[in-house]
């Protein structure tokens, strides 16, 4: 526990720093002493956890911070057996069912209906619910997020659903509809600069307000990402500069450098380098989807006003491929070769028309 | 298709009832004329080839043939005899049900039309009637017995005579539907003009025997000309038994060669094998080895009719080959005078005449043939009984019976057991003391153990796993393509003894659409003839939907015929192909892809060898138009791939192989492309893999409470990079003890983060022979990428201390925990552990101070007497030379700041003299 990261967490709503004013929604949430599902979802290092862990403090006291991991094995129709970690508590049980891969249904169908079939035994004492926690929702299948309908609404008496995700676009609908939405947004550069500044004069340094500014905006408001961030940075030189380097994240560079390859030349031979670059993002176990992601972003740093609406257009397109698909690497590159396509055309063009 | 060929089979109906007639009547037209065309046409060539089929084919085997066709004929006969044998015979065994003798009326039909139709060959028309039911009917045992004897002359006074003998009936059935369908559609009463035929051809037939009489008794070498006469008879003969119908000898078997000239497949290969026989003379026939004179000698004619076609060919292409080849058999005998390799292993696509050469070799040698096929049991133990039974068995029924060669056929379907136990044989050790110090007795039986009999194997594919120890220890000899030239050659020979006319064209086309397939080749053209083609083109086998071999050729064939365009069609195909390869060439391309994409089934494969390879082929793609339209049906086909395995909807698979032909019609060139075998998808995976095993094995043992914030997602993405920063803090590279509280803080808090994201470092020896520690679980490797400026690493010593440093903490924490369960042990600790509290080298410098105090007691010598201090000092012994050292010592600590222990020995490191006013 010695990362400030998981150091300087907050534990319960009261101490969030920032988006208090949900807090406070939250904690009138679960006043009452019920609540119902609820989907959290918002990027990355906003404090989805950190608000799901303070809401079931509040609901149920110091206890849910005692964890434990459970190895659960859980033998699918067909007799595979599917081995997956949960970390629970008394009170709750996270799960992340996409590590089953394709048989997320199969845990999702075992694991919760056990859980929720489960009455709790002193009930004067304790909630009569029992909270179970997915984690990566949007990772599941279609199969398993099916499943979940007809679950959720039938064991609502002894447990609730706290889904947890990125975004809701891979929800499906009926689920959405189940659940009460909350959205937790990144926090703003200077909330993020702020919460720097606090650990920090927690630590007994002192950060100057540049530095903070800087890592805040490299880290891209991920607080997370930012936490480490700084004290890398002061791992790496302390006292803090102004101008110190702030480390960055490895594949962001590499995503950045095949960018800049991309744009400099089109060939099939540079293609086919990019393809080892591709490779080589994908194999680092970066998912696809980031990769096209930070792809488009550089590229679109790169290229002209003009391309930008078109570049973003067949991004979306061979996005949507990627997710039908099951080889990453054709429809990246075949999106790199587009672009290829389209970036000479219009480099092409554009000489053509200052010579004449 | 399926309808194409009833089509087809409809056609045939009718020539197939008549296919001997037509045939019959070929052999008319064509043989009579023979061998004046052969006189005069008579080149050195025919002669070498008259010559060898003169010694292959003497006298006495051919009766014994004949024999055997009768006794076929008669068992036929029997099984048949019940139901009246009519129109069954001359029926391929596709579509009997057509020829059953209920159905009359279909018959009737068939032959109406046939009177109509066998108007248009130019053969007349009455023949066709008149002598089928002859030869059909009329094959009985004792009558063919007599057919047998008679002369050529006098054999169709035979057939007439049998026709009156049992024909009536059948003849009747036959002739009946005739006789009302014609309707006098024919100008002449159908008997007539099948008398006239039968005497026409009475007529031509005695001619013909009297001019070859007079050929006989005036040419010179009336010796080409006789054997040809017997020939035809014989085929006569035999013909007669194929048009019973049971075709009772494959034509591959009929004209397989008997002899080594006669070989088709390649000279190198089979003087190669030869040669390979022949090492195996010194051990198996006691001859001495020798110049390969008579061998060459022998080979002659063969080789002035080929060698130059053969190297025009292939001038470059087997030469390292060649001469490692022909390393191999120059090598020397092992001390047993064997070869170097025990086995020769045979390979190469079916149809080249493997096992026909091998046969043929070992025959030829002098050996005696016992062979192993895929048909017998191979188990292992069988195996191993049948190894040594050709192997080491001696037949004692003659002196000079001949050894046995074993011949493996198919053994690459063989079980592993099975070719281990072959690999066993090979190797069987002779002990060294063999030769003379033992005795007799033994001896012999060590001599039964080894391996002394030749064994050649013959497989399709050489790199079966199974295959791969046999392998390294044979001699191996891969088949090449059969020369298309010299199988045509033989097709034509066949078939201008069967009376088929043929083109070269037409059969070089065939040759091509079998790939060189001997087997294949021949059966197609048996095939063709049992349909009643008596003439052949290239286009009717063009077009001809039988004779391809649905076989899939390798992956890189396919690739290679994929992005290569075709550059033989032009040269095979006339005028009218070359003139519009764009329109007519690229349907055909595109079929012939299709084709063969759609018969290599490995969809997969294919495309990701497709993939791995198109971006370097040569192609001008200025725009990338292309590339991106590869791509875009890459991802179409995965797409397509994805669906088929969601939805298990199968039927999409049919769209898969488009993907070749798009690719081919993309990036073909006419480059001989450079195809990478595709590693890519395999190798990322594995790594990919790697990667998340690595993750995985972090996340195992995080704690929970650190562990339910993070997911493998986030931990690649944001901490994991940071995270190995942070972890490298600079360190003093200082003993630990002499760190400043700041520095213990720091190092404490970075032990604390290792310990709790589960990393640790292990000490690992590289190649080198070095001593690295790295870090554990391997995640450095997820996150780093190659080509980005190398991260600070912490030196060796770093390393080590922080290892060392972990390993107390984590001892520390157990004992803790162990502490917290279980109370009582926590009493006792504190005692012991209480004056833990200062730090190491305090406590060394208190054990040692101990230790001087201890030691300034009075002193007991060996046997535990005291002994007076001051002669002890003064003469140190060696045995308590070290206490006194330490003595020293702990008054040197006792007294000052500064203290150092020497160690005695020494060390193989670098040593100078150092002074002390040097280092002050």
């Amino acid at each position: 526990m010695s990362l400030w990261v998981d150091k300087y967490r907050p534990t319960s709503l009261g101490k969030l720093d920032f988006h208090k004013e949900q807090a406070t929604q939250l904690k009138n949430l679960v006043q009452c002493g019920d609540f119902p599902h609820l989907l959290v979802y918002g990027p990355s290092g906003a404090g989805k956890k950190t608000r799901i862990m303070g809401l079931l403090r509040e609901l149920y006291g110091v206890g849910v911070e005692k964890l434990r991991i459970e190895h659960q094995t859980i033998v699918a129709p067909s007799k595979k057996k599917i081995e997956i970690n949960t970390i629970a508590s008394n009170y709750h049980l996270e799960v992340n069912p996409s590590d089953a891969g394709n048989q997320d249904r199969v845990v999702i169908q075992e694991l919760i209906k056990t859980v929720a079939q489960s009455q709790q035994i002193q009930s004067s004492t304790q909630r009569e619910f029992k909270v179970v926690l997915l984690t990566e929702v949007d990772r599941l299948t279609k199969d398993a997020q099916h499943a979940l309908r007809r679950t959720m609404e039938k064991y609502m008496a002894t447990c609730r659903l706290i889904l947890c995700s990125n975004s809701t676009s891979r929800v499906i609908g009926p689920i959405r509809s189940r659940c009460l939405a909350i959205r937790v947004p990144l926090p703003s550069t200077e909330e993020v600069c702020s919460v720097l500044t606090s650990v920090c004069k927690k630590e007994g340094l002192l950060l100057p307000p540049e530095l903070a500014k800087r890592i805040s905006e490299k880290s891209g408001r991920n607080l997370r990402k930012a936490l480490l961030m700084c004290e890398a940075c002061r791992v790496h030189q302390y006292p803090f500069s102004v101008d110190q380097e702030v480390p960055e994240t490895d594949w962001e560079v590499y995503l950045r450098e095949t960018a800049n390859a991309v744009v400099s030349q089109q060939s099939p031979q540079r293609l086919l380098e990019v393809r080892a670059r591709l490779y080589e993002l994908l194999t680092h176990c970066i998912p696809p989807e980031i990769i096209m992601k930070g792809l488009v972003r550089e590229l679109l740093n790169n290229c002209d006003g003009q391309l930008k609406t078109e570049v973003s257009h067949m991004a979306a397109h061979y996005e949507h491929r990627l997710q039908l698909g099951n080889k990453a690497i054709y429809h990246l590159e075949a999106f790199t070769a587009k672009f290829m396509a389209m970036y000479k055309k219009f480099m092409e063009d554009g000489l053509d028309d200052m010579m004449f | 298709m399926e309808e194409y060929e009833e089509l087809l089979y409809e056609q045939d109906d009718f020539e197939e009832q008549f296919a001997d007639e037509l045939e019959v009547l070929a052999e008319m037209d064509v043989e009579p004329p023979k061998p004046l065309a052969r006189q005069n046409q008579r080149t050195g060539d025919d002669i070498a080839d008259i010559e060898h089929l003169l010694d292959d084919q003497p006298t006495t085997p051919k009766a014994k043939r004949q024999k055997q066709e009768t006794g076929v004929v008669k068992r036929l006969f029997s099984q048949k005899s019940k139901p009246p044998p009519q129109g069954t015979d001359i029926t391929p065994p596709s579509s009997p049900e057509q020829y059953e003798p209920s159905q009359t009326l279909r018959s009737a039909s068939a032959s109406l039309d046939i009177s109509g139709f066998a108007t248009i060959p130019e053969t007349p028309v009455p023949a066709p009637s008149v002598v089928p039911p002859s030869l059909h009917v009329l094959r009985r045992p004792p009558l063919q017995g007599d057919f047998i004897t008679v002369t050529d002359s006098s054999g169709t006074r035979v057939y007439l005579r049998q026709k009156e003998d049992t024909g009536p009936k059948i003849v009747d059935s036959r002739m009946a539907p005739n006789f009302q369908g014609s309707l006098g559609l024919l100008a002449v009463p159908i008997n007539v003009l099948r008398e006239q035929e039968a005497e026409r051809r009475h007529q031509q037939v005695v001619e013909e025997s009297q001019r070859l009489t007079e050929l006989l008794t005036s040419s010179v070498n009336n010796v080409i000309v006789e054997p040809e006469l017997e020939e035809e008879e014989e085929e006569e003969s035999s013909k007669g038994v194929d048009d019973d119908g049971q075709t009772s000898r494959l034509w591959v078997d009929r004209f397989s060669p008997r002899q080594y000239t006669e070989l088709l497949s390649d000279d190198f290969t089979n003087r190669c094998l030869l040669k390979w026989l022949k090492l195996w003379d010194t051990v198996v026939f006691g001859k001495e080895r020798k110049i390969r004179a008579p061998r060459t000698d022998r080979q002659a004619p063969n080789q002035h009719t080929f060698k130059p076609n053969q190297s025009n060919q292939n001038p470059n292409r087997f030469k390292t080959k060649i001469e490692m080849t022909e390393e191999i058999l120059d090598a020397e005998l092992d001390q047993y005078k064997r070869p170097k390799y025990k086995v020769a292993l045979l390979s190469g696509p079916p149809g080249l005449g493997k096992t026909t050469l091998a046969h043929i070799i070992a025959k030829h040698a002098g050996y005696n043939v016992v062979e192993i096929n895929a048909s017998d049991d191979r188990s292992a133990e069988v195996f191993q009984k049948r190894i040594d039974m050709a192997t080491q068995m001696k037949s004692v029924l003659g002196a000079n019976e001949r050894p046995n060669c074993l011949i493996i056929d198919e053994i690459d379907g063989a079980p592993a057991a099975a070719i281990n136990i072959l690999l066993a044989t090979l190797n069987r050790k002779d002990g060294p003391g063999a030769e003379a110090a033992s005795e007799a007795a033994k001896k012999k039986k060590k001599k039964e153990s080894i391996l002394l009999r030749p064994i050649i194997c013959i497989c399709n594919d050489l790199y079966v796993p199974a295959l791969r120890p046999l392998r390294q220890q044979a001699f191996l000899l891969a088949f090449p393509q059969t020369q298309p030239s010299r199988l045509a050659q033989r097709l034509s020979e066949i078939s201008l003894r069967q009376g088929m006319k043929t083109d070269t064209g037409a059969l070089m086309s065939l040759c091509e659409k079998t790939d060189n397939d001997i087997r294949s080749c021949i059966n197609t053209l048996q095939f063709l003839h049992g349909r009643g083609y008596k003439q052949l083109d290239t286009r009717t086998i063009q077009c001809l939907s039988v004779g391809q071999k649905d076989q899939n050729k390798g992956l890189f064939h396919l690739w290679q015929e994929i992005f290569q365009l075709p550059r033989t069609k032009r040269k095979r195909f006339g005028g009218g192909f070359e003139e519009a390869p764009s329109s007519g060439g690229g349907a055909q391309r595109f079929q012939h892809i299709l084709h063969l994409s759609s018969s290599s089934g490995e969809y997969e494969k294919v495309s990701q060898g497709l993939y791995d390879n198109f971006l370097s082929m040569r192609v001008r793609d200025p725009h990338m138009h292309s590339v991106c339209d590869a791509l875009e049906w890459l991802a179409f086909s995965d797409r397509l791939n994805q669906m088929i395995l969601h939805n298990q909807n199968f039927s999409l698979m049919k769209y898969l192989p488009f993907l070749s032909v798009t690719f081919h019609f993309l990036f073909a060139h006419t480059h001989v492309p450079r195809i990478k075998y595709p590693h890519s998808h395999h190798e990322a995976t594995s790594r990919l893999l790697t990667s998340s095993y690595a993750l995985s094995s972090m996340l195992a043992d995080i704690p929970a409470c650190i562990r339910s914030r993070i997911s493998t997602l986030t931990l690649t993405l944001d901490i994991l990079t940071l995270l190995l920063n942070i972890i490298c803090p600079k360190l003093r590279p200082v003993n630990p003890q002499l760190f400043s509280n700041r520095e213990k803080e720091q190092m404490h808090e970075l032990i604390n983060t290792m310990l709790a994201y589960n990393l640790s470092y292990r000490q690992d020896r590289t190649l080198e022979g070095q001593y690295t520690y790295v870090l554990e679980p391997r995640v450095e490797e997820v996150v780093r990428f190659p080509g980005l400026p190398p991260h600070r690493q912490l030196t060796y010593q770093a390393k080590q201390t922080i290892s060392r440093e972990m390993e107390q903490e984590r001892m520390r924490r157990a004992e803790r925990m162990m502490l917290q369960r279980n109370p009582a042990a926590r009493e006792e600790e504190k005692k012991s552990s209480g004056p833990k509290a200062s730090s190491n080298h305090q406590q060394r410098l208190e054990n040692i101070v101990k230790q001087t105090t201890v030691e300034t007691r009075p002193e007991k010598d060996f046997f535990g007497r005291a002994i007076a201090p001051k002669p002890e000092r003064l003469q140190p012994s060696s045995l308590t030379g070290e206490k006194s050292s330490v003595l020293a010592m702990g008054r040197a600590v006792g007294n000052s700041d500064v203290w150092f222990r020497f160690n005695e020995g020494m060390s193989n490191a670098v040593r100078r003299n150092v002074y002390i006013r040097e280092l002050l």
